[in-house]
């Protein structure tokens, strides 16, 4: 059976994210490179599998899928692009019969022809009665991701739910669990496995009855949401590197206007696909926190070191594998390349020398302040009263460049002097935006 | 660790909501076994809750994802968590009123400040926590960071005082909204997907004018935020422009023209 890629759905809500509702269905479905068929089909999925989701947490029903995404800092801390993560798909029955075995093996252990009993006898008739072979495949999947557990080695097997970690909690310690999971999810990486962590535990305390607003204490200011998307693919850029096999995907380049390339099975309709197929070895993954965005680090025999950006692959599979020894030059080469990088640019290092100002009738510096907490390997050195200079041999300049700029008036630019140039004429256009018209008399 | 398994669906997951039942994965306890090696953990649990965790979690592999991941352009850390947390989240959830001592930027404490808890906020910028409140007193909505507060109390107040500073709480929330129209300039259309993640952390809404292909960018913002906007809208430099008169504009010109000076000032410009 093929894998089931989710590449539409991720574009397809990042792009919900990104821009919510701006476009018209032609326009969005012409963005991501789909019918408006297609559009019509994958909103109605995800709409249905965010209302299922919501289920009891809101009253607001169908709610607009572009406004529940929305990033609404205080009313709700309830990541809305997790749902992508509840997008694999099932049969019926299975949902039903899934949900029957687990709260069966919640209560005591039972061995397979146990509840296959149970299933017999509590399965809706609409449904058909599962057999042995069945269960046996069911108990044998949910024991592999460690929902449920054997409870010793005889014959026939027994098996329980793995709930213990929430059981064996009171109600005290699981409400400092759910905080814990709540806050660590939120403000570190790799996150998805705390959000649906966070899910479950909520739903614990709700079991025992707990308000549902004792999970609304905490609020986190200025997330990048969408980041998570991208974190659907860290696992496979994962068990790539564990194994030092090379990746190959489809690259659609963000900075296209399509994002998406559907594969069309008819050659006749085929596109002219967008993007490139390539076959990189992955060395690392650079989370970059200034814009929430992650990026893939490889080697390519061509090119040397290269760089992804993780919203741009799909369709991304394992290939074969290198040596322990070609692994290991590439990464030190790699790593010795992205040193001094503000985020990910390898060009050569130049010195940078910045004056920076203290603010002007506050008694507190919080220019300083933010260059101490911002300003990476740079040294600060003290200038006058007033001033005091930073100092950094960053690889090229396009990424420190906007961090520079954000300081506006507080910040001088003292070498390299083109770099200099360079920000006087930006001020001078910058300025030319919001200067008042002049009109000749 | 397949973030993709069947046993996370959303149609199972509302079946178990309605038997009572729920899936724990060890993909989510691995990740929490990891998460537990932070020193966040210690202030997170009492010693005993720590302990029982860890020896719940003692069969799981250990978790290696975070190996593979290189972090840019984050800030320093003050801390993930802070020892008040639990005690504050419990004020919240009870809806408990305090009476509080904190120290004060400049030097000094402020004691006896009587208020009522909201929320506790984390700044993912300045990587600390915040105790978002309402003073009885000053009768305004109040921001302290939580390694300001030296001491701190429970006190009661009536549940219709209490009530009705809850109220004037969400009011001064409302009032404290602001707006702000942001256009970005067409010529850099390529880069749209840059400068939308740059104000994806923020309440917005976009719009797009296909005869000139043009994005607005409608961001709603509360009044405390305005200067980090402003240096968001900085740090993207040529690309976006603020196109509603008032205070935001006004701080863009003056910017660029102070910028200006400082290098005339230094050496006269070409």
């Amino acid at each position: 059976m093929a894998r089931e890629s989710f590449d539409k759905e991720i574009q397809f809500l990042r792009l919900l994210a990104l821009t919510g509702d701006a476009y018209n269905r032609q326009q969005f479905a012409a963005r991501l490179g789909i019918s408006v068929h297609t559009y019509d089909k994958t909103l109605r999925y995800l709409k249905e599998m965010m209302n299922a989701n919501q289920q009891g947490l809101t009253s607001e029903q169908d709610m607009e899928l572009s406004e529940a995404i929305r990033y609404n800092h205080y009313e709700s801390a309830d990541p809305l692009l997790l749902f992508l993560y509840r997008a694999k798909s099932i049969k019926a029955s299975e949902g039903v019969r899934f949900a029957l075995l687990l709260s069966s093996m919640r209560e005591q252990a039972l061995t397979a022809m146990e509840l296959m009993d149970i299933c017999s006898e509590a399965m809706p008739a609409d449904y058909p009665v599962p057999d042995e072979k069945t269960i046996r495949g069911d108990l044998k999947y949910m024991e592999e991701i460690g929902v449920i557990f054997r409870t010793d080695g005889k014959r026939p097997f027994r098996y329980r739910a793995s709930t213990g970690l929430v059981d064996a909690l009171s109600e005290d310690e699981l409400i400092d669990l759910y905080d814990f999971v709540d806050i660590l999810a939120n403000t570190q990486i790799p996150s998805v496995q705390g959000y649906l962590l966070r899910d479950t535990l909520k739903k614990a305390l709700r079991l025992r009855g707990l308000d549902t607003d004792i999970t609304e204490s905490h609020v986190y200011k200025y997330h990048f949401h969408s980041r998570i998307l991208d974190e659907a693919h860290l696992y496979t850029i994962y068990q790539a590197i564990e194994a030092r096999r090379k990746l190959t995907f489809l690259y659609l380049s963000p900075k296209k206007e399509k994002r998406y390339a559907s594969k069309n099975t008819n050659p006749l309709f085929e596109r002219e696909s967008e993007g490139i197929w390539l076959t990189v070895l992955p060395l690392r993954v650079i989370y970059d926190h200034q814009y929430g965005r992650w990026y893939l680090i490889a080697h390519q025999t061509k090119q040397g070191v290269m760089k992804f950006r993780m919203e741009g692959l799909t369709g991304v599979e394992l290939s074969d594998a290198v040596t322990a020894e070609e692994f290991d030059i590439r990464l030190a080469h790699a790593e010795r390349n992205l040193q001094q990088s503000w985020v990910i640019d390898t060009m050569r290092p130049i010195p940078v020398k910045v004056r920076f100002f203290r603010p002007e009738g506050s008694k507190h510096d919080f220019v300083r302040e933010r260059v101490e907490l911002q300003g990476q390997w740079g040294t600060i050195t003290d200038e006058s009263e007033t001033t005091f200079i930073y100092h950094i041999v960053v690889n090229g300049i396009t990424e420190i460049k906007p961090w520079l700029r954000s300081f506006g008036s507080s910040c001088e630019v003292l070498a390299p002097s083109w770099l200099r140039k360079e920000f006087i004429a930006e001020w001078k256009e910058i300025q030319s935006y919001y200067e008042p018209v002049r009109e000749d008399l | 660790m397949n973030p993709f398994e069947k046993i996370f669906n959303y149609q199972i997951l509302s079946r178990l909501d309605e038997t009572g039942a729920f899936a724990l994965t060890s993909q989510e306890r691995v990740w929490l076994k990891s998460m537990l090696q932070l020193e966040a953990a210690e202030h997170a649990f009492t010693p005993e809750t720590l302990d029982k965790l860890h020896t719940l979690l003692q069969d799981e592999e250990p978790f290696h994802l975070q190996h593979i991941i290189i972090e840019k352009g984050r800030n320093k850390e003050r801390h993930v968590y802070h020892p008040l947390l639990r005690q504050l989240r419990r004020f919240i959830t009870g809806g408990q009123g305090f009476r509080l001592t904190m120290k004060l930027k400049h030097g000094g404490h402020k004691v006896d400040q009587t208020g009522i808890p909201y929320k506790l906020e984390y700044s993912m910028v300045k990587r600390e926590w915040y105790l978002l409140w309402y003073g009885t007193r000053q009768h305004s909505l109040m921001s302290t960071k939580l390694r300001n507060i030296v001491e701190i109390h429970a006190w009661n107040l009536s549940a219709e005082r209490a009530a009705a500073a809850k109220a004037r709480l969400f009011e001064l929330l409302e009032m404290r909204k602001r707006g702000a129209l942001i256009e970005v300039n067409p010529l850099y259309n390529v880069e749209l997907s840059r400068v939308l993640s740059a104000f994806s952390c923020f309440d917005k809404k976009v719009s797009y004018m296909e005869e000139t292909d043009t994005y607005r960018i409608h961001i709603q913002h509360l009044a405390d935020e305005t200067e980090f906007l402003l240096s968001k809208i900085r740090f993207l430099g040529l690309r976006v422009k603020v196109i509603d008169e008032g205070y935001m504009k006004k701080r863009m010109l003056e910017a660029s023209t102070k910028a200006l000076m400082r290098y005339a000032a230094s050496e006269p410009l070409p």
